[in-house]
């Protein structure tokens, strides 16, 4: 009870709450570019749901065993060197890079496998995949499982980085999906020359974040709603 | 199309005409994030323009070895590497900055703009080149940065570099713009600024244009 | 000496995971490659990458698929123009067969001060919506002046002057969205075979009197055009021109003069002709109403 309890705080948090897109700005960029069309959009965000769940697995295996402080893997090592007691380094230097490497790595396997595979599912969101290894969001919620593991006595199990990044990717899809049905209609509409495009989208966007931010609160009171279930 | 440009007019191209943020809309996440505050904005635009100008000169180094296939990895890689650099060293030197931009840092590494300048004028370009698109795109960047930032902490918080300006008393802050939804909102519409007055420049030409727009109703 | 161990093992662990990684996804490209034809990388290349769906597939990808399947013809890109179907012509090892551009026609010329039975219409001011709605105008078949085809062209080609749709045929580059987006199909894609072509400015399909009640100038059905030339043929009351067998060298003046409507018109490219002769007239600025309130800007009066 008390691990469903924290995953569906999880899940309001990063979904709604802490919405990658509208509350921390990241993925930005494909959110503008991506979400003329609601079908596009909606692709474009299950492929970063996808992406994101494979790369933050692989990202908290390797933090987990390589890399946070306190980490098997260098512990292994010093005592292996002849050296007693706790391995006074630690290999979160490399972090950064050990991160892009992996997404850039999981989505050409990806990519590779699905056009393989899935020619029906390439075709649709498959030409998205390369644009998702620079996507700020992927890297952000990788980085955001390692914060959760830099403490040694409150490391994050893999299951709640899990759904964590599927909510996450999740928030993404719907603060895309919402957008483009907005701007969809905004076709219809007589937005002045200067605005047209990606002035108008940014604005829709504010007004978007600015009722997102509404969503503030519902967390802590969920928390104290279901502390008596705990 | 890369060898015909001056290095002198790379860099005047990267500061206004082909604005990194104004003109070719790249780099957002950062600037939507930061720029709450000019302090934190110039910190972000002075790293951002070590990591480009450094990546500009190592990609320009080794244009010769690159394949095709793996340049946007190596670019990525070498990204990284600044990244971790400048990271520790604000998280050395200036900490209370480092916490207050906080995940943004690492988030250079995806920022499009230096990758986009690594594809398009590092790895093709000798080492003068490169540096002088880097350091155009960098001032660019960091003029951008100021802008949105000035107006969001200006009318947002009343201050600028965390000098009171405005006084407390006679402008209570439109604290939205200080908050996510007024990142949005500031850029859409400075975006929106700077679209108008460019097209202003260009309809101010003389054309021939023939054609009249018969009202439809 | 933990710094030495840290940096040992720091660089081991990156090489690993660049061997590693490096050993997969190369094992991953041999097992999942896709047999790719080269000839349709090359099409692909050679297409202007629009993806603005003219050749009626989605994306230029998918054209240069079907290309390469020999299921598609090789003239179908509009913005590609000639040079591009040289282009996929030569990769196919096909004759390009002198292809021709399409331009984009409007069927029809009347203007508001031409059309009878215009009624005030105060709906959504889309050509669909007044399509569906009956009684706009006296003629049937004829342009509602509303703009689905200026708002379709993504290349600025299209005006609507005085409530009918003009389309310039140099900035015309034959995408065919706007045939696509006109509710009453008046739009057709003409081959341009010569700089200037013949063209049969209207759409009406009564005859007689049933057309002179409803516009000043439309096609009365007389058949007077049939009889000039060989490719004119009636289709009901309304003539079609078969722009295969089009007579290219023809001098077209007589047929233009025969019509008592001056429906058959040339459009096309100005000749140094046409140039002089409007020399000297002065396009009339067209006065706008500014109906400016306190209200928004939409189009809904409901």
């Amino acid at each position: 009870m008390d691990t469903f309890i924290t995953l569906l705080l999880l899940v309001v948090s990063w979904a709604l709450i802490n919405n990658v897109l509208l509350h921390y700005f990241v993925g930005a960029c494909p959110f503008l570019g991506v979400s003329k069309r609601v079908g596009t959009a909606f692709g474009m965000g299950m492929a970063v749901t996808f992406v994101m769940t494979i790369a933050s697995m692989l990202s908290w295996i390797f933090t987990y065993f390589i890399l946070r402080p306190h980490a098997p893997v260098p512990q292994w090592v010093w005592e292996l060197s002849g050296g007693a007691g706790d391995a006074p380094f630690d290999l979160t230097v490399l972090s950064y890079l050990l991160y892009i490497f992996v997404i850039a790595a999981s989505v050409q396997f990806v990519e590779m496998y699905v056009r393989k595979n899935f020619p029906s599912l390439y075709k649709a969101f498959g030409v998205f995949l390369p644009l998702i290894t620079t996507n700020c969001a992927i890297l952000f919620i990788c980085l955001e499982i390692s914060k959760r593991l830099q403490d040694p006595l409150k490391l994050m199990p893999i299951y709640e980085a899990l759904t964590m990044a599927v909510a996450a990717g999740f928030g993404f899809a719907i603060a895309i999906t919402l957008m483009a049905g907005i701007r969809e209609e905004l076709e219809l509409c007589d937005v002045p020359k200067p605005l047209r495009g990606a002035g108008i989208a940014l604005i829709v966007a504010g007004i978007m974040a600015m009722a997102f931010m509404g969503f503030a609160g519902v967390e802590s009171g969920l928390e104290r709603a279901l502390s008596q279930f705990r | 199309m890369s060898s015909d440009l001056t290095p002198m007019e790379r860099f005047i191209r990267g500061v206004i005409p082909e604005n990194p943020v104004y003109r070719q809309l790249l780099g957002l996440c950062p600037i939507l994030a930061v720029t709450n505050g000019v302090a934190t904005a110039m910190t972000m635009a002075g790293a951002t323009a070590f990591v480009l100008i450094c990546s500009n000169l190592l990609i320009s180094s080794i244009r010769g070895l690159l394949k095709p296939h793996l340049r946007i990895l190596v670019f990525t890689l070498t990204i990284a590497t600044f990244v971790t650099i400048v990271d520790k060293a604000l998280a050395a030197y200036l900490y209370s900055m480092s916490k207050a931009l906080g995940p943004y840092i690492p988030l250079i590494i995806v920022n499009c703009l230096i990758i986009a300048r690594c594809e398009m004028c590092a790895s093709k370009s000798s080492l003068p080149h490169a540096f002088m698109d880097g350091l155009g795109n960098a001032v660019g960047f960091a003029l951008a940065l100021l802008s949105i930032s000035t107006v969001r902490e200006l009318l947002g918080a009343g201050t600028w570099f965390g000098i009171q300006i405005l006084p407390q008393s006679a402008w209570p802050g439109w604290g939205v713009l200080v908050l996510p939804p007024g990142a949005f909102l500031t850029l859409g519409i400075l975006l929106a600024i700077v679209e108008w007055y460019s097209k202003r420049k260009k309809t101010s030409a003389p054309e021939t244009s023939t054609s009249t727009e018969a009202s439809a109703a | 000496m933990e710094t030495a161990v840290a940096l040992l093992l720091a660089a081991v662990v990156v090489a690993l995971l660049a061997v590693a990684g490096g050993w997969i996804l190369g094992w991953a490209n041999r097992k999942f490659a896709v047999e790719v034809d080269p000839k349709v990388t090359q099409i692909n290349d050679a297409l202007p990458a629009a993806n603005c769906g003219g050749c009626g597939y989605v994306g230029c990808g998918e054209y240069a698929e079907a290309v390469a399947r020999g299921d598609a013809a090789i003239d179908l890109c509009g913005p590609g123009g000639s040079s591009c179907i040289a282009a996929i012509a030569q990769i196919m090892g096909v004759d390009a067969g002198g292809a021709l551009p399409y331009k984009a026609v409007v069927h029809c010329e009347a203007d508001r001060s031409q059309r009878l039975g215009l009624t005030e219409y105060n709906g959504e001011q889309t050509c669909a919506a007044a399509n569906l709605v009956g009684g706009v105008q006296g003629c049937t078949y004829g342009c509602l002046g509303l703009g689905d085809c200026q708002r379709a062209c993504e290349y600025d080609a299209i005006t609507i002057r005085n409530g009918v749709a003009v389309i310039d045929p140099i900035k015309c580059i034959g995408c065919k969205l706007c045939a696509a987006a006109c509710p009453r199909n008046i739009i057709s894609m003409v081959p341009f075979r010569q700089e200037k072509m013949l063209v049969i400015a209207c759409s009406n399909k009564d005859f007689g009197s049933d057309v002179k009640n409803v516009c000043k100038i439309g096609c009365i059905g007389c058949k007077a055009c049939t009889r000039m030339t060989s490719f004119i043929t009636m289709d009901g009351s309304l003539p079609t021109i078969d722009y295969e067998h089009y007579q290219d060298g023809m001098d077209f003046d007589p047929v233009l003069a025969k019509c008592p409507m001056h429906r058959l018109i040339l459009v096309g490219t100005p000749s140094p002709k046409d140039l002089a002769d409007t020399e000297g007239e002065s396009v009339p600025k067209v006065i706008e109403a500014q109906f400016e309130t306190t209200v928004d800007k939409t189009e809904w009066r409901g």
